[in-house]
């Protein structure tokens, strides 16, 4: 079982204010002494729970033929990047920078079918720093994976993460320079640059390789699930649906359209 | 309660409040944005607690302590098309009195050429730490003392000669001089980082960014930053910086401007009349370098200024009162979200000779600082840090060594 909580999608329960400031208070003592504390419970993005292989959809053992689940994921929310912070202190005008395609969704099983987890080799993935921007701004990838990141911009990047999936710390490279960071955990990881404020992404890594990133358009499609009934999730931006039910047939194609508010 | 504590209760339901914003959403991460980006607000908050600084070697512009010390700041973007922005700050420490840190219009007469035009309460020209402007850039709690530290220097009051001013050694946090106004007041930095000059300030770059050049004429000087002229003399500073390699960044800046003000000039020269004497002036100089790499930081700078001052009684000041600063700092990150970082500093003023004695017109000081911060979150940073401070003669503490902690939220 695949699931991302709400709260690590950063959709944030109402907490008084008061257990809130006692909270605080715990953690900054408690961060004196941990190795890896989270003081707010700001949106933190850390791994998806997962259980084990035996947590499986019902599917058919003997299903032979796999089928698809295609769809469209509708967004509607203004979902906002991040934006520059008003560099009060900057000689001129910064330079320019791309905007990030912030409606490109990623539609995944709930439920994986039984072997889904069996340990893969890992690809390789990229996500270029060009123009002050991760490119692409969502990558989604199987544990194993291995993500480079290149600098294709004039100065200085410094690639990080502190999500508790994979915390990681690139330091400033130059460009043409690229490093690599093997996602060995699954979970979603967001990811920044120490430079400058306003990069941002993220890598959402699997267990299974039962996902899609969707398109322009929103559209989507799984490929190469078999036959059963599955839990279906869309995220966007750090917020998901509620798992849908479809029913993959034998070689045959499943409809599932989301929208997101 | 002591006034540490305090201050730690004051910081914690500073952050507690904002952290009941509306919808329960968290401390916000990022700057909040309107009309599609075009306006943005960001802010930065920073909680400094520390033990008394009886030595007064952490003295600040505002008489606070940067050691102990809730700063706030706001600041905002407005881009009114693709020529024009106009861009501010306000910040208030310890709850004291909201000031205007910047308040400037941004003119970009062509889109596609890298030249700007601000006008207003302009970011610094002069030297690279100042800019610096938010506490999670600075990578230690305390200031670099040739940006921080206060002299006996003072622009609306003057030592009528040399044995007044050796007298006040080290009380540039708060002091009294014979000539112009007589209330008691801190002196100047060598270059202020807690006040910004107002004038006119071009900066161009070339094509590759290698090259960048900035000129600003502003009503005070580095070490006197005003909104209002006190002496109707202006300040030309400028600043070249090289970005040669990936990761260096080299730069120098010059600046030389009207100091004294306009009513302790005339309380001098109406105690004596000197023709050659007409253009009291602060000059300086400064150098940094800057190179980065991998997981590593290192920074250094020099500043050189020199001050002109009316000659009033004998023994006479020297023609230019001199001083000079160096400042070397590291940070190297140990793991995600943990670094570590040191600086060393030195400051040292020219000899005067008086009656009694020949030393420097203020005492010369030593700082180290050593530390390390942790990101609690992305936008959270705790740092710790120790400082040791040398003081070399004036009748304040010699010496002073303490520990520090800050917490820094920006967004």
């Amino acid at each position: 079982m695949l699931r991302i909580t709400r709260r690590e999608q950063g959709t944030l329960r109402r907490v008084p204010a008061a257990v809130r400031g006692a909270r605080l208070f715990l953690q900054l003592v408690a961060t004196m002494a941990a190795p890896v504390p989270l003081l707010f419970s700001a949106p933190s993005f850390s791994a998806p729970s997962i259980s084990s292989v035996s947590s499986v959809a019902a599917v058919s053992e003997a299903a032979a033929a796999n089928g698809a689940i295609r769809g469209r994921v509708e967004i509607r929310r203004t979902a906002t990047g991040i934006e520059r912070r008003p560099g009060v202190a900057d000689l001129g005008t910064p330079p320019g920078r791309l905007i990030p395609d912030l409606r490109r969704s990623v539609v995944y099983l709930d439920s994986a079918p039984r072997g889904a987890f069996e340990p893969t080799e890992g690809g390789r993935a990229v996500m270029d720093q060009r123009n002050e921007t991760f490119v692409p701004h969502v990558l989604a990838i199987t544990v194993g994976t291995t993500v480079d990141f290149p600098n294709s911009d004039k100065f200085y990047h410094n690639v990080f993460s502190l999500s508790k999936t994979k915390p990681f710390d690139l330091g400033r490279y130059a460009t043409g320079s690229s490093r690599p960071v093997r996602f060995d955990r699954p979970g979603i990881v967001r990811v920044f640059c120490d430079i400058h404020s306003h990069m941002n992404a993220f890598v959402l890594v699997f267990s299974h390789p039962f996902f899609a990133l969707t398109d322009g358009d929103g559209r989507y499609r799984i490929d190469n699930v078999p036959a059963g009934t599955y839990g279906v999730i869309a995220w966007n931006e750090g917020t998901s649906s509620e798992p849908k039910s479809v029913s993959v047939p034998d070689g045959g194609l499943a409809e599932l359209d989301f929208t997101l508010r | 309660m002591t006034t540490a504590v305090r201050w730690a209760v004051r910081a914690w339901v500073l952050f507690v409040c904002l952290d009941g914003r509306a919808d329960a959403q968290v401390l916000p991460s990022e700057p909040i944005a309107f009309a599609n980006g075009r306006v943005t607000v960001g802010g930065d908050i920073a909680a400094t607690i520390g033990p008394h600084d009886d030595g007064f070697f952490n003295n600040t512009d505002y008489s606070h302590n940067a050691m102990r010390l809730l700063r706030i700041d706001v600041s905002a973007a407005v881009e009114a098309g693709p020529h024009f922005a106009l861009l501010g700050e306000i910040r208030t420490e310890n709850f004291g009195q909201v000031r205007p840190y910047a308040a400037y219009v941004r003119i970009r007469p062509w889109a596609s050429r890298n030249f700007d035009v601000q006008v207003g309460m302009v970011p610094p020209t002069f030297g690279a730490f100042a800019r610096r402007t938010y506490a999670n850039d600075n990578s230690l709690i305390g200031y670099p003392l040739g940006y921080q530290y206060m002299t006996t220097m003072r622009a609306d009051a003057l030592a009528a000669n040399v044995d007044e001013l050796l007298k006040n050694r080290s009380e540039g946090w708060g002091l009294r001089y014979s000539v112009g106004s007589r209330t008691r007041d801190g002196g100047v930095a060598l270059v202020s980082a807690f006040r910004w000059d107002t004038g006119v300030q071009m900066h161009a770059s070339s094509a590759s960014g290698v090259v960048q050049g900035t000129i600003a004429v502003t009503a005070g000087t580095v070490s006197n930053p005003r909104f209002n002229d006190d002496n109707d003399g202006p300040q030309v500073v400028g600043r070249v910086e090289l970005r040669p390699a990936s990761g260096l960044v080299v730069g120098a800046s010059l600046a030389r401007g009207a100091f004294v003000a306009e009513d302790a000039e005339r309380a001098a020269l109406g105690a004596v009349s000197n023709p050659d004497d007409w253009r009291y002036t602060q000059s300086a100089w400064g150098g940094d370098v800057e190179y980065s790499r991998d997981h590593y930081v290192l920074r250094y700078e020099a500043i050189g200024s020199g001050w002109r001052l009316p000659r009033v009684e004998r023994p006479l000041l020297p023609r230019t009162l001199g001083a000079l600063s160096h400042s070397i700092e590291g940070r190297y990150k140990l793991r995600p979200g943990l670094y570590a970082a040191a600086r060393w500093d030195w400051l040292g003023f020219s000899e005067v000779v008086g009656t009694k004695e020949t030393a420097p017109w203020d005492a010369p000081v030593k700082r180290l600082e050593a530390g390390v911060g942790y990101s609690l979150q992305r936008n959270l940073l705790l740092k710790l840090s120790y400082q040791l401070n040398r003081r070399d003669g004036g009748k304040l503490e010699k010496a002073e060594n303490f520990p520090a902690a800050q917490l820094v939220f920006w967004f």
